[in-house]
């Protein structure tokens, strides 16, 4: 399979009355056509910024990209023109956000929002867009489509209106969905229909997935492989199965820690990770996890520790993973 | 056996009946407001007096009944007649087509200015939203009302005499150059109030979810700020607009009193009440509706204005529900 989407050194920072702040820091990746990839994180580690700052959609200012590479099909995404752009954005490239109840303009009818990027990108009159729209609701499975199609938002509930997003996102059958923890404000019932959804769509339609969250519980079974992002960096990058079987950073560890398991009696308490990450306006010089980390030495204050192959398709950033796998051994 | 009803294949999903839209409700909720009603009434007959002025009104505005001077109400001059013999009924039914014809175009031209400025200083930010905003403060610096007179005061000659030196003598005795002078006054020192608040309310809204989710799927800037932006900002704005409709009204009022607003035989309910005052202060009570009356009709409209916004307000607020 080709790549579809490679990013290099990706650096976003965003220039607030209290400094510079150090959103993203150097993000290498690579997308595969039709590959899910999750992006995992805690709140503020940067994961949206790096889809945003693929998609050139952060605000600025404050904000601002210093610098990196966004290769889509072989393009530098960061260089084209605004026009160019705005042709891959909804086209080529589409987005799901966070929160199904702010995300849709609450002014305009359903239809009129899902045929604007038909009538953007495919030329379409209001007449075929609408038909299209309603075969998108089908698609999502929202109930009575051509009734629905004239509502406003506030018409719809939250995961209705999550599959509406989904449904507009995919209108121009993208190569890339950038999911942005799409999941997060709906109910748990809603969350495993959703996933359904997009699990089915993502066959019939072949398209690539970033799908960014912190439940490393709803990834589990939709992705092929994981980024873990650690203030505003890239630590560990790894097949599904290595992350839940094989971790080998720190974090990545106490992450896993951190889940509650049914399927296994548990003795001990689930173990938080303690502390905080570090403050994004003044960097530590070494690792940034150096604080939180029960591996940390000498060199993991001076040296921050880059990327490196640990395995076949395997990436850390840390000085010490040999100690974390010897640790795990005991355990 | 399985209870669970998938949402995907319920085919008797209850129909909604057909909610009106979001402008329709506002509209419902700010008129059940019994002022905002009565200040609503006010203003369609205001516009609606303005509009037929020349049906409605029983004589012409400077149609002299010499025969009838300075007489108190009757049958054939309702609110009586002026010094000159011109009824007064008359002559306040042209001053509502006055007075609605600046509000508006002061307003159109406020509009005009107020919200390209404000919406792109809000937008782009930078050195273009410096601009305007240093600029829109310059003017704030003096004080408004201050500032319009010193406006209409000046360029008043200097147009009528570029009118008369450029073979537009008649236009420039006609009257109608007044207008021009007032409009332009009360736009130059209006958009900036506007410009100003649409910005701020750009602000707020450029930041939200579906704005960033239009701009995603690739929609051109100049279609997100007029179509997702301004939409959604428009509700205050509105309400801004109402009450400046009022103060516009007001301030030809003051302008046309003080002489440097229309002129006389033309009919302002500020330049009625001015030519009135002066004839009649020394008998005075004597023919104290001819300058109590207008200032009357001018202060109904203006608090229609603020009524009817005020009530917008509320029924804008999304806290409130129904």
């Amino acid at each position: 399979m080709g790549t579809l989407l490679e990013v290099k050194d990706l650096r976003t920072e965003f220039h607030t009355q209290d400094g510079v702040v150090h959103a993203v820091n150097g993000v290498t990746f690579a997308v595969d056509e039709g590959e899910t990839l999750g992006l995992v994180g805690e709140s503020g580690c940067g994961k949206s910024v790096s889809v945003l700052s693929v998609m050139r959609l952060i605000p600025q200012p404050p904000g601002k990209i210093a610098g990196g590479q966004v290769l889509f099909q072989g393009r530098d995404l960061l260089t084209v023109d605004d026009e160019e752009i705005r042709s891959v954005r909804g086209n080529k490239i589409a987005m799901v956000f966070q929160d199904p109840m702010t995300s849709l303009n609450p002014v305009l009818t359903i239809d009129t929002q899902i045929g604007e990027s038909l009538e953007l990108h495919l030329g379409m009159t209001k007449e075929q867009a609408r038909k299209r729209s309603v075969e998108l609701l089908k698609m999502v499975g929202i109930p009575e489509a051509e009734g629905r199609i004239e509502d406003y938002p506030h018409q719809f509930s939250g995961g209705m209106r999550q599959r509406v997003m989904i449904a507009m996102a995919l209108s121009c059958t993208p190569q890339l969905l950038i999911a942005d923890e799409p999941t997060t404000a709906l109910d748990v019932t809603i969350l495993a229909q959703i996933i359904d959804i997009v699990k089915r769509l993502k066959r019939e339609l072949g398209m690539a997935i970033i799908w960014i969250t912190h439940d490393l519980g709803v990834i589990a079974g939709l992705a092929d492989r994981i980024n873990v992002m650690y203030a505003g960096f890239i630590i560990e990058t790894a097949p599904v199965k290595e992350i839940f079987g094989n971790p080998l950073h720190p974090y990545t560890l106490g992450l896993l820690g951190s889940i509650p398991r049914l399927d296994e009696t548990r003795k001990e308490k689930l173990t938080p990770i303690e502390g905080l990450p570090p403050d994004l306006v003044t960097m530590p010089t070494g690792c940034p996890f150096y604080d939180r980390c029960r591996f940390r030495t000498e060199k993991c204050l001076h040296e921050n520790p880059p990327l490196e192959v640990s395995a076949v398709r395997h990436s850390v950033a840390c000085w010490n993973w040999q100690d974390v796998v010897k640790a795990r051994g005991r355990a | 056996m399985t209870t669970t009803i998938s949402l995907a294949t319920r085919t008797s999903a209850p129909t909604l009946k057909r909610s009106p839209s979001p402008w329709m409700r506002i509209a419902l909720r700010t008129l059940r407001n019994i002022p905002a009603l009565i200040g609503f009434l006010l203003i369609v007959a205001f516009f609606f007096t303005a509009l037929f002025a020349n049906f409605l009104a029983p004589y012409s505005y400077d149609k002299q009944d010499l025969d009838n001077i300075e007489k108190p109400p009757s049958a054939q001059h309702w609110l009586g007649t002026d010094s000159l013999g011109r009824d007064m009924l008359s002559r306040l039914i042209y001053g509502a087509r006055s007075s609605a014809f600046v509000v508006l175009l002061v307003t159109v031209v406020n509009l005009a200015l107020g919200i390209p400025l404000g919406a792109a200083a809000g937008y782009f930010g930078g050195w273009l939203e410096n601009l305007i905003m240093r600029t829109t403060e310059i003017l704030f610096a003096f004080p408004g009302l201050l500032f319009t007179f010193l406006i209409a005061a000046t360029i008043r000659p200097a147009v009528l005499d570029w009118a008369r030196s450029n073979g537009f003598a008649d236009l420039a005795r006609s009257g109608y150059l007044d207008y021009a002078v007032v409009i332009i006054a009360l736009g130059f020192v209006g958009w900036a109030g506007l410009a100003r608040f649409v910005r701020g309310q750009v602000l707020t809204v450029k930041e939200r979810e579906y704005v960033i989710g239009a701009r995603s799927i690739g929609v051109p800037t100049w279609r997100v700020i007029g179509r997702h932006i301004l939409p959604n900002a428009l509700a205050p704005i509105i309400v801004a607009l109402s009450m400046g409709m009022g103060f516009i009204a007001l301030s030809e009022g003051y302008l046309s009193y003080l002489g440097i607003g229309l002129q006389p035989p033309n009919p302002s309910w500020g330049n009625i009440a001015a030519e009135n005052f002066g004839r009649y202060w020394r008998t005075f009570p004597q023919f104290l509706w001819l300058v109590f009356i207008p200032g009357l009709i001018l202060t109904l409209i203006v608090l229609a204005f603020a009524f009817f916004g005020d009530a917008l307000n509320e029924a804008l607020d999304p806290e409130l529900v129904d």
